[in-house]
């Protein structure tokens, strides 16, 4: 475009962040739509109608009267901190895409690039570091209200958040071990160099698994929505917003879910990477617009799957969601870097991998079923003797 | 009173901002800063104009000001702000500009790992002490801070040793020419600073971890798991059954 390669490079960049701004935040109302007609389809109701044909329009109506409701601040807030609260929680989920590979980088047309920061060998640690931040959003929320049922939302997300940050980090060192950096372009292209069965998907399963649980809690959607559970606590942390910083947690919400599936495409499904069509070495003309919709695709299929997975499972209770991060994704997730580590160290095959992660599960499974087990058996004595084996007596 | 020729400028300012905060502090009945931000103000400028300024690119130059002048005011604002929640938050963001400052010196990965221990964990377990420990709003005794002139003058005669310790002779710029050649003109200006392997990858930064290192992290790790192992000891109630 430019004959200056700064300036070249400066607009192609900002272009991206446009597209990037553009293309999410479309995306984020349609998903809104579509998480409705789901919701719909599999409670048996019809959803959304009434707004254009089929309600597509409906989006669009529901975001205008998001920006001309009454903007209402409660007296009794803490108001800087309150209106902070929801521009924290979008800022810092849009932050982490700017390293995840949306397209084939090495084929981008010259006006536009794929990925916003190209290079970027932190990859990974970047995207963990800036998520990490976004607890804030919902803490501070939830504290400037000044709200019991928020401040109880925002306690639960605060617990939650950091300890499912450890197994999200967790789980992926081992891929990060299998292809020697944290570069998400490089992982993408190692895996779509070796073809289908480069996926990491492959040798990685239970990882993948961990990958994507933690990554569910991290994004505070049911069946782990314990930060704004409506049963218990009216609308957790954000019961007292309205209009459209109510909005905006939800734009930063659906955002995590995008980004999330992003990753779980890239790191584990090959990323653009589909067989015949959608090759390393396939150079022809539009090659590129496949490689998009390929990935699109996958990215779409696992945020279809998040959105079951919804109306499927119901909610944690808040000590089995505590328990379920640190007695078993974290020692699964330790196991399997050390199983990793093992491989790569005395250089046996990579499908041994794929065994040791299915007999990891399987044995997760078996101590799992064990102690529930005896936790029920401990309630029938409890029950028979009206007295709580846990309590010694005196 | 050679001593005060050379370095009287130096301590004028060290001790014009330590009045400066001083007076900054909340204390139990409010009144006005005026005072105490132009003392803070008239100190900062008299070390500023001391010490040297950074010379390189102007994009390095202007996101190093930005960075430092942020993590200074954040700095000051967390010790003088009035509500614990604030003061949480500010150090949160002292946490952000220093790992500004760290990226800047190409420590990238140093930088994230600050973000995701202090910014994205150990601060949100204090904000989720301050939330448990304050609903019924703050109490008078957390609203001003105590031992403001104790404070004020140890942490800034460390301060001041620091800074003798930076401007003395003692870190001769020892770095052979053909090592400065090859890392970045940030970093080659830092006196203190012995890179190895200085290309900013994590690859270097694991094998300079794990190979020179060795001892001191496998110490440092063992220290951790002993004081996790020990909380973990100490914290349940044992006559209420768990553990």
């Amino acid at each position: 475009m430019f004959d200056d390669p700064g300036l070249n490079s400066l607009a192609v960049t900002l272009l991206t962040i446009v597209a990037v701004l553009g293309g999410i935040l479309g995306t984020c109302t349609y998903l809104i739509l579509l998480e409705r007609k789901l919701s719909a389809w599999m409670q048996d109701r019809v959803g959304p109608n009434r707004v254009g044909p089929f309600g597509v329009l409906q989006p669009i109506a529901d975001g205008i009267k998001f920006l001309l409701k009454e903007d209402v601040i409660p007296d009794h807030v803490d108001k800087v901190l309150y209106i902070v609260a929801p521009t924290i929680s979008v800022f810092t989920t849009m932050l982490a895409f700017s390293v995840v590979p949306f397209g084939p980088v090495d084929q981008a047309p010259e006006w536009l690039r794929f990925i916003i920061a190209p290079n970027m060998d932190l990859g990974l640690v970047f995207i963990f570091a800036v998520t990490s931040l976004a607890v804030y959003g919902i803490i501070l929320g939830g504290w400037a209200s000044n709200n019991k049922y928020s401040a109880l939302g925002s306690l639960r997300a605060s617990a939650q958040v950091v300890s499912y940050e450890i197994p999200l980090g967790m789980s992926i060192l081992g891929i990060a071990l299998l292809h020697g950096t944290m570069n998400l372009e490089t992982m993408l292209t190692d895996q779509a160099a070796s073809g289908v069965m480069g996926w990491n998907i492959w040798y990685q399963p239970l990882a993948g698994l961990i990958f994507f649980t933690a990554a569910l809690a991290e994004s505070n959607r049911l069946p782990f929505d314990l930060a704004e559970c409506e049963q218990e606590l009216v609308g957790g942390f954000h019961t007292e917003y309205s209009s459209m910083k109510f909005a905006l947690f939800f734009i930063g919400e659906y955002t995590h879910v995008i980004t999330t599936s992003f990753l779980v495409s890239v790191l584990f499904f090959g990323g653009w990477h589909f067989p015949y069509i959608a090759e390393a070495s396939s150079a022809y003309a539009g090659a590129w617009a496949v490689k998009l919709l390929v990935l699109a695709a996958k990215v779409l299929l696992c945020i279809v799957l998040v959105m079951l997975l919804r109306w499927t499972i119901p909610r944690f209770r808040f000590d089995q969601l505590m328990g379920l991060a640190w007695k078993v994704l974290i020692p699964l997730a330790l196991a399997n870097v050390v199983l990793v580590m093992c491989v790569l160290q005395f250089g046996w095959s990579h499908w041994w991998l794929t065994a040791g992660s299915v007999l990891l599960f399987i044995a997760a499974g078996v101590i799992g079923v064990n102690a529930s087990r005896s936790e029920i058996m401990g309630r029938h004595q409890v029950r028979a003797t009206g007295f709580s084996p846990a309590v010694p007596p005196g | 009173m050679n001593w005060l020729q050379q370095n009287g400028w130096q301590a004028a300012a060290l001790v014009l901002m330590a009045l400066g905060i001083c007076a900054l502090m909340p204390r139990a009945r409010t009144r006005s800063r005026t005072l105490g931000l132009l003392l803070a103000f008239a100190g900062t400028a008299i070390a500023l104009w001391l010490l040297p300024t950074p010379a390189g690119l102007i994009a390095h130059s202007v996101l190093f000001w930005l960075f430092a002048a942020s993590a200074i005011l954040c700095g000051v604002l967390m010790i003088t702000s009035r509500n614990p929640v604030y003061a949480a938050l500010w150090f949160a963001l002292v946490t952000l500009a220093t790992c500004g400052l760290f990226l800047l010196q190409q420590a990238a990965f140093l930088a994230a790992a600050t973000i995701i221990v202090y910014a994205g964990a150990i601060i949100v377990t204090f904000l989720f002490v301050i939330m448990l420990a304050q609903q019924a709003g703050a109490t008078a005794y957390d609203q001003h801070s105590h031992h403001v002139v104790l404070a004020s003058v140890g942490a800034f005669v460390l301060f001041g040793a620091l800074l003798a310790t930076l401007r003395s002779d003692a870190w001769p710029a020892a770095r052979p020419p053909e090592e400065a050649a090859v890392i970045e003109p940030a970093l080659a200006q830092n006196g203190l600073s012995r890179t190895h392997g200085a290309d900013g990858k994590m690859q270097s930064l694991g094998r300079s971890l794990f190979g020179d290192y060795l001892y001191a992290v496998e110490l440092a790790g063992t220290v951790l798991l002993v004081a996790s192992i020990g909380a973990i000891a100490i914290a349940p109630r044992r006559s209420q059954g768990t553990l």
